[in-house]
């Protein structure tokens, strides 16, 4: 705990536990009713509450007198800073028998004057907290009075006079007196146990939502620390790919462009071979350009930034846009592109725009591997179940008369920049980057892709995509993030 | 474990002899006290708040406080629950025997907390049902989690794992308690608390660890001459013992009504 010491951890004063405004009221009620005066103090001496009663004309006038004044201050003392046991001129209570048990720890403590001092000590659970102080009362059994310890402080000291006052002190026997303390005592354990469940329930309060604060505030630097450095990667990430993407693009651009301005003769006439050759230029200069485009693409998937948008979509859009995109490119190379669609329509979920990328992507392959005069076809099955998934699904068949790929390949050209042989690169440009997306994207929705080829046949890829992927498919496209949970102990 | 006295200053003696743990133990001989900490803890409704109506049941009035039961404001949620037992030893030194309950409610954490603060031992009362197993098991994680929050070592504070309500169907078998001894340290009581069952065992228990762990510390038994036996005999024999296993040790005087 990183605040001080709770308050179930101290000893609780007697002034926390008790409303001392509130507790005077009860102590007068309480001094009207019986006529005695009562004084309670705390276990350092400090006062609670003091209400006198009948007492004062006697008491003043014995205080008037200098030995008066001296053996009231010394009676005064020892009842309210003396111990509460029977030393130092105190002695037990005269008590009903029936009070004995309950009045234990009550001491009296006469006075010099013949008046007595009731002493109640307040215990609460087994701590001694501070005393209650019950008189001066005018005993019953006194028998002179007043007595010679009172007489004798003056030769001016008026008999008549003190009993005049002292009649207005409460007389009765210290039993009757003890019974009111022991019922005062009874109140007060009751005002105690109440005032320290207040006391307890709003201290606690406080600390509870300090503690609470404190958690709080600790859990928020924490997250604030962690979101300031993913904010710096994520910055340093974005910064680096878009300087990528931006230092090599624009000047490809340019290299682009100026091709063309020299092929069409701007900068004077070329021969046929210079022609050519600055055609070539151009053309790979696009590839470069097309190239860089997907290495950003594959980069925000592996950054784990691609989230897939899951919603209602119709598979023959998919496949008939897609093949759309591919036909100037078919044609120009001299490609059959066929698609085959099955009888009835039907609804899938999916990512519209991922998935025409993944259509795209496997023609675009398959249109550049496929030599002039082949033949490339897309098919769409009809939605039914499928064992690969384990669930309702389709399938879209991407097929090429081109030069194929040898079995011991087929896992590889997933792989992010993986080509068959180099040879395929230079001969049919790419970086072999767009399978990569694609099994990103299909495995993203919870699908397959399946590869089956004959080296100088063709090639077949099968997307085997759920009619509805799983949430759970969604987040598997972001890498698996690293960092294990600790195993629970479980004891139980 | 406060050791205290009401003249001078508190003087905090640390001792590290126990693998860096930080145990404060607060030591002042000139009032001659002692304070034991004891909270029941475990998830809300497992009978925490019965064991200590229990215990107060049957514990001599002049030997105990009140049972203090602590709200929240809107008086439903509890707080926690305070049942004090307190006794003078032979030798005259005053020992405070304080019984705590945690608010079992999630949101109560911080309360759980604060009042988990400086406990010298801690009574884990579980359901015993089964379906109980995944709460009872996050509770126990969130008591190793809070001490360790609090400063204390979990393997330095003692438990008693009490496993309450052995009376409702789906209880865990006298087996599957002996499994459950074996998967750790901490002793097992079965209890049935709303009959009183196990309740004082479960108590005899905790405070023997407690005294167990203090002695490790403080030496009671040489500083203050107080020996485990009276320790515990100072307690029981003020507490109705009658009809539980306690009754040969400590044979009860008088039956509480
Ligand atoms: N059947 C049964 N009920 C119990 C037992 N112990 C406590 N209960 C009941 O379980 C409920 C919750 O008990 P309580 O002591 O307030 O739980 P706390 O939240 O841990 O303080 C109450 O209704 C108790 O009467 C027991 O051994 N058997
Ligand atoms: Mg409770």
């Amino acid at each position: 705990m990183r605040q001080g010491e709770s308050v179930l951890q101290r000893r609780i004063s007697l002034t926390e536990l008790l409303d001392v405004e509130s507790f005077t009221e009860v102590v007068k009620g309480f001094v009207d009713l019986y006529k005695v005066g009562i004084k309670v103090f705390d276990e350092k001496g400090g006062k609670l509450a003091d209400i006198k009663v009948g007492n004062g004309d006697f008491c003043g006038y014995v205080f008037s007198f200098p030995e008066g004044r001296r053996r009231c201050t010394a009676t005064v003392g020892r009842v309210k800073d003396g111990p509460v046991a029977l030393s130092h001129g105190a002695r037990l209570p005269v008590l009903e028998v029936s009070d004995v048990p309950k009045a234990k720890g009550v001491v009296t403590v006469p006075c010099f004057t013949g008046l007595r001092y009731l002493i109640l000590p307040i215990h609460w659970e087994g701590d001694s907290l501070g005393r209650v102080v019950f008189g001066p009362f005018f005993p019953d059994d006194l028998g002179d009075f007043p007595p010679a310890s009172l007489k004798e402080i003056s030769e001016g000291f008026d008999v008549a006079n003190a009993r005049r006052f002292v009649e207005k002190v409460r007389r009765a026997p210290e039993g009757t007196i003890a019974r009111v303390l022991l019922h005062f005592s009874q109140l007060l354990q009751t005002l105690l146990f109440a005032g320290q469940k207040m006391f307890l329930t709003s201290q606690l309060h406080i600390e509870a939502t300090l503690e609470q604060n404190r958690e709080l505030e600790e859990r928020n630097k924490k997250l604030e620390e962690v979101n300031t450095k993913l904010k710096e990667l994520d910055r340093l990430k974005s910064a680096f790919l878009a300087t990528v993407s931006h230092e090599l693009r624009t000047p490809l651009t340019s290299i682009i462009g100026y091709s063309e301005m020299l092929t069409e003769g701007l900068a004077g006439p070329l021969n046929g071979e210079q022609v050519d050759y600055v055609r070539t230029i151009m053309e790979k200069g696009e590839t470069l350009l097309k190239l860089i485009t997907s290495i950003l693409d594959i980069s925000q998937i592996e950054a784990g930034r691609v989230r897939l948008t899951f919603e209602p979509m119709d598979p023959f859009d998919l496949v008939n846009s897609s093949v759309s995109s591919l036909r100037p490119q078919a044609q120009k190379k001299g490609v059959v592109l066929e698609a085959r669609l099955p009888a009835r329509p039907f609804q899938a979920t999916g990512d519209r725009d991922r998935l025409r990328q993944v259509v795209t992507n496997l023609l675009t392959n398959a249109v550049k591997f496929t030599p002039k005069g082949g033949t490339v076809r897309v098919v769409l099955s009809d939605l039914a179940h499928q064992p690969d998934l384990n669930a309702q699904g389709y399938r879209i068949i991407v097929e090429d008369s081109g030069v194929g790929i040898p079995a011991d390949q087929f896992d590889k050209i997933f792989q992010s920049f993986y080509q068959v042989d180099s040879s395929s690169t230079r001969e049919f440009g790419g970086a072999g980057i767009g399978l990569a997306i694609v099994k990103s994207f299909v495995e993203g929705h919870g699908g397959v892709v399946r590869v089956a080829s004959e080296v100088n046949r063709g090639s077949r890829f099968s997307v085997i995509l759920p009619a509805i992927p799983s949430m759970q498919a969604q987040v598997s496209i972001a890498p698996p993030v690293t960092g294990t949970e600790a195993p629970a102990d479980d004891r139980f | 474990m406060t050791l205290c006295g009401a003249i001078g200053p508190r003087i905090s003696v640390t001792s590290a002899s126990f693998g860096g743990t930080l145990l404060s133990v607060q030591l002042n001989h000139a009032q001659r006290e002692l304070t034991v900490k004891i909270v029941y803890y475990g998830p809300g409704l497992s009978g925490k708040t019965t064991n200590l109506q229990m215990i107060h049941q049957r514990t001599q009035p002049d030997v105990r406080g009140r049972l203090l039961t602590v709200e929240t404001h809107d008086d439903r949620t509890l707080f926690f629950d305070l049942l004090p037992v307190f006794f003078s030893t032979a030798s005259g030194f005053k020992v405070k025997v304080k019984l705590f309950t945690v608010p079992g409610q999630v949101i109560h954490n911080a309360t759980r907390r604060i009042v988990l603060q400086g406990a010298d031992a801690v009574a884990f009362i579980a359901d015993s049902r089964r379906s109980a197993g995944a709460e009872n098991n996050s509770y126990w994680k969130n008591l190793n989690e809070n001490m360790r929050e609090n400063g204390l070592d979990p393997g330095q504070v003692p438990i008693v794992i009490q496993f309450n309500k052995r009376d409702l169907p789906d209880t865990r078998s006298d087996a599957e308690l002996d499994e459950a001894r074996k998967k750790g340290k901490e002793p097992i009581v079965g209890a049935i608390a709303i009959r009183g069952v196990g309740v004082l065992e479960t108590l005899f228990a905790v405070l023997q660890s407690a005294y167990r762990s203090i002695e490790a510390r403080a030496g009671l038994a040489k500083n203050v001459g107080l020996t485990e036996r009276e320790f515990l005999t100072q307690v029981f024999k003020n507490i109705d013992t009658s009809g539980t296993e306690l009754e040969r040790l400590f044979p009860p005087k008088v039956k509480t009504p």
